[in-house]
């Protein structure tokens, strides 16, 4: 399957806001096993560990325009953090499409795509950029 | 793992090493994991959908590698200053539940100007195989 290159820089509708609230915090950090981020900041909220920015999930388009063809799995992932997310906040992500290309390595031809999401909270501060790496096994290829 | 008071940029090297701490993931930690990323793919919390899938089992989400990789660094910052600015993960292999696997992280580079530092962060199994690799950057402020 040849990668469809017009569909780089497709812009997502952005999501719901999520409100954080102090239970999914702690949910996230036991699960973790942080226990450094269930105490309250200077300014009295709890503050979300870093990788708490992982959590927002994209709305089904995210998924619509990605291929979608064999096992589809995570290839792994880029984050920026620009500021903290506390408890309260609530939190928009607006995702684009960055790159996608292909990969034939010994099992055969993989499709990767790249999906940058944009994390940002009430005030309008940018809070992470999660940049998703997908690879999907090409149709026809063993495994 | 013990407390750490704080990490100031000055008492950093290169070639200093995070960890190594060894853990060991069960199945409910995991399933509690993804539920909190809202995760509800059956091949992170069912051995007979993930087989269905081809997977040998359940298996660990990658954000639940990302987070542990994340805290490694943010634990070996502990109170002081220094913030993780940046994290890049791979998933080079499936991680599974259930098995000893070892987190490690290693100070590539410092950027005196910058106060900032570079650090390899990664995952391995009990056969010293690199499951999870990645990078991941700290700030420091201008003076602390």
């Amino acid at each position: 399957m040849a990668v469809d290159q017009s569909l780089i820089g497709k812009q997502f509708e952005a999501t719901e806001p999520v409100v954080v609230t102090s239970e999914a915090i702690a949910a996230y950090c036991d699960a973790l096993g942080d226990e450094n981020y269930r105490r309250p900041g200077p300014d009295g909220a709890i503050v979300a560990p870093p990788s708490f920015a992982v959590t927002f999930r994209n709305t089904e388009a995210f998924f619509h325009y990605t291929p979608r063809f064999g096992r589809g799995f995570d290839a792994g992932k880029e984050v920026e953090f620009f500021a903290p997310i506390r408890a309260g906040d609530s939190i928009t992500l607006t995702s684009v499409v960055r790159e996608m290309y292909e990969k034939t390595g010994r099992s055969g031809t993989m499709t990767f795509v790249v999906l940058r999401s944009t994390l940002t909270n009430q005030r309008g501060e940018t809070v992470a950029h999660v940049d998703h790496r997908f690879v999907h096994r090409n149709p026809g290829e063993p495994g | 793992m013990s407390a750490n008071t704080g990490r100031h940029f000055d008492s950093v090297a290169v070639g200093e090493s995070l960890g190594p701490h060894e853990i060991v993931i069960e199945k409910p930690r995991a399933r509690a994991f993804a539920a909190a990323c809202g995760m509800d793919s059956g091949r992170f919390h069912d051995d007979e959908a993930a087989r269905a899938e081809g997977l040998p089992g359940m298996i660990i989400p990658g954000n639940f590698s990302l987070g542990l990789l994340s805290k490694l660094v943010t634990d070996w910052l502990g109170a002081g200053p220094g913030r993780l600015t940046r994290i890049g993960t791979t998933y080079r292999a499936i991680v599974l539940p259930e098995r000893r696997l070892t987190l490690h992280g290693f100070v590539t580079h410092i950027e005196r100007e910058a106060r900032s530092v570079e650090i390899d962060v990664w995952i391995e199994n009990e056969e010293a195989e690199r499951l999870v690799i990645g990078t991941a950057s700290v700030a420091f402020p201008p003076t602390d």
